[in-house]
């Protein structure tokens, strides 16, 4: 029993150590090698998402490409799971994820965090008779709420004034939430206004739920994250959106989606 | 009309990796699981004591958490030099997980063989493999087919889970649409887990009424 034991630590040990090496090339210079940025992404509208035409396309899509061309590698969109998005980037499975990633000290401490590039809040989603009415913290007692669990929409839930007599519930992503408003199980969901303008619009099985009118909360800031160590990667990258912002790309990008007022690098 | 189309589409690309995972896993778990269970019923004590640690550690852990062990753990380790495939690292996890399982309900229907049956082969002079292909296995086969069966279709259902290593299967694709604000391709990818179980359930119940020549 002893020397299993002793073996087994052996080989973890070695495998401790293996880990310890490997790190000849920059951070930068194993993306170069590769050619490409690998881009961890989800599917959401009006970010990146599929088109009718079935090619993926979307505001991060197109801003991603850009700056990928002007590093001079390929961007290569990699779907993952969100909930492991950490993990994925640790693993060098992906190499960033660009994704209306909400900027928070957590992932700063965490991950290496590009120039806040574009504005989001916090909205609240109701079904649209309700619109009118969830306009006060009173009007909010006892209304049950949904968000998505550790987005910056619980973090509203749980510690915002106006919501204080509310019941919380969490559920497991965004569009979840707004599941849980349109069959009733839950009053109020509060998402990202980003998201609510491609989800809520006229034609989607949401078209009955409406963004409640002059209640923004949680003002916030999208980033691209990086592996905390990969420092040089992190300033090309920033170089790149100026250099993007500059040529009027990213406007014209952010124009097609409808988001330019969000736009937070303007050219210089 | 070209929403459904499109969704319909969408969901046929995903579940035929579901049904990828499905057909490989059942490949090369169902003779994996025999080794295994000849494993636990060896005499050789070592080898013995392994493979119930092994089996123990399969059956008693999540398929969910080992699917993420194979994925990331290997490049975690590595600093990001080496890593599998998300599919490959998905049919590592299920041919590993299911041939656990098969191998226990191989024993099972090996050891509930009557040991005279053994006694009655050797007193006719037979060999020990003889015995067991031309005695025992037809009998076990027709004893493990309804619990093969069962772990079959929980296979089919099963393959969703490849979705937390973001392998692009139909859960997922239905939840994409979700996401874009059409709740409906949800419950719609149902219907290809139904009608592929019901197709199992048929084939298995044809595969009894043949085995049913004898009462065993």
């Amino acid at each position: 029993m002893k020397k299993l034991l002793a073996a087994f630590l052996t080989v973890a040990m070695a495998a401790v150590s293996l880990a310890g090496c490997g790190t000849e090339a920059s951070d930068w210079d194993y993306i170069k090698n590769k050619g490409e940025l690998v881009i961890g992404i989800t599917y959401f509208e009006p970010m990146n998402y599929k088109g009718d035409d079935g090619e993926l396309t979307g505001f991060e899509t197109e801003f991603a490409q850009s700056v990928c061309e002007e590093l001079g590698v390929k961007a290569t969109f990699q779907k993952i799971d969100w909930d492991s998005k950490e993990v994925e980037l640790n693993a060098k499975t992906i190499d960033c994820i660009w994704n209306g990633l909400t900027i928070n000290d957590e992932r700063k401490e965490n991950m290496g965090i590009s120039t806040p590039y574009m504005e989001n809040k916090q909205v609240m989603v109701t079904k649209a008779e309700n619109a009118d009415k969830y306009t006060s913290a009173e009007a909010v007692k006892g209304a049950t709420v949904v968000a998505e669990k550790k987005s910056a929409g619980e973090d509203v839930a749980k510690g915002n004034e106006f919501f204080k007599e509310a019941n919380y519930v969490s559920v497991d992503s965004q569009a979840k939430a707004l599941l849980e408003v349109k069959s009733g199980t839950a009053d109020i969901a509060i998402i990202d206004y980003v998201m609510s303008i491609g989800t809520i619009a006229n034609g989607t099985d949401y078209a009955d739920l409406k963004v409640v009118e002059g209640q923004d909360f949680a003002k916030e800031q999208y980033g691209i994250a990086v592996r905390k160590s990969d420092t040089e990667t992190l300033s090309k990258i920033n170089e790149a959106i100026q250099a993007v912002a500059d040529d009027g790309k990213l406007e014209e990008i952010a124009d097609k989606y409808n988001l330019t007022d969000l736009l937070l690098v303007k050219a210089k | 009309m070209d929403q459904f189309i499109n969704v319909t589409q969408q969901l046929f690309k995903g579940f035929g990796e579901n049904c990828f995972i499905f057909a490989i896993t059942l490949l090369l778990a169902l003779p994996l699981g025999l080794i295994v269970s000849m494993g636990s019923m060896t005499k050789f004590k070592p080898l013995k004591w392994l493979t119930k640690t092994f089996v123990w550690i399969i059956r008693g852990t999540p398929l969910m958490l080992q699917l993420f062990v194979v994925f990331y753990i290997p490049p975690l380790v590595s600093n990001g030099s080496f890593s599998f495939p998300r599919m490959q690292a998905a049919l590592i996890a299920f041919v590993i997980n299911y041939a656990a399982y098969f191998s226990e309900i191989y024993r099972g229907g090996i050891e509930s063989i009557p040991r005279g049956q053994y006694e009655a082969g050797q007193v006719l002079g037979m060999k020990k493999t003889q015995i067991f292909f031309k005695v025992v296995l037809m009998q076990v086969i027709k004893r493990i087919t309804a619990p093969i069966g069962n772990e079959i279709i929980t296979l089919v259902k099963d393959t969703s889970l490849a979705s937390v290593i973001a392998i692009p299967e139909i859960l997922m694709n239905a939840k994409d649409f979700s996401m874009e604000g059409l709740i409906w391709p949800l419950f719609y990818s149902a219907l290809f887990f139904l009608a592929f179980c019901g197709i199992l359930t048929l084939l298995f119940s044809f595969i009894e009424k043949k085995l049913d020549y004898y009462k065993g």
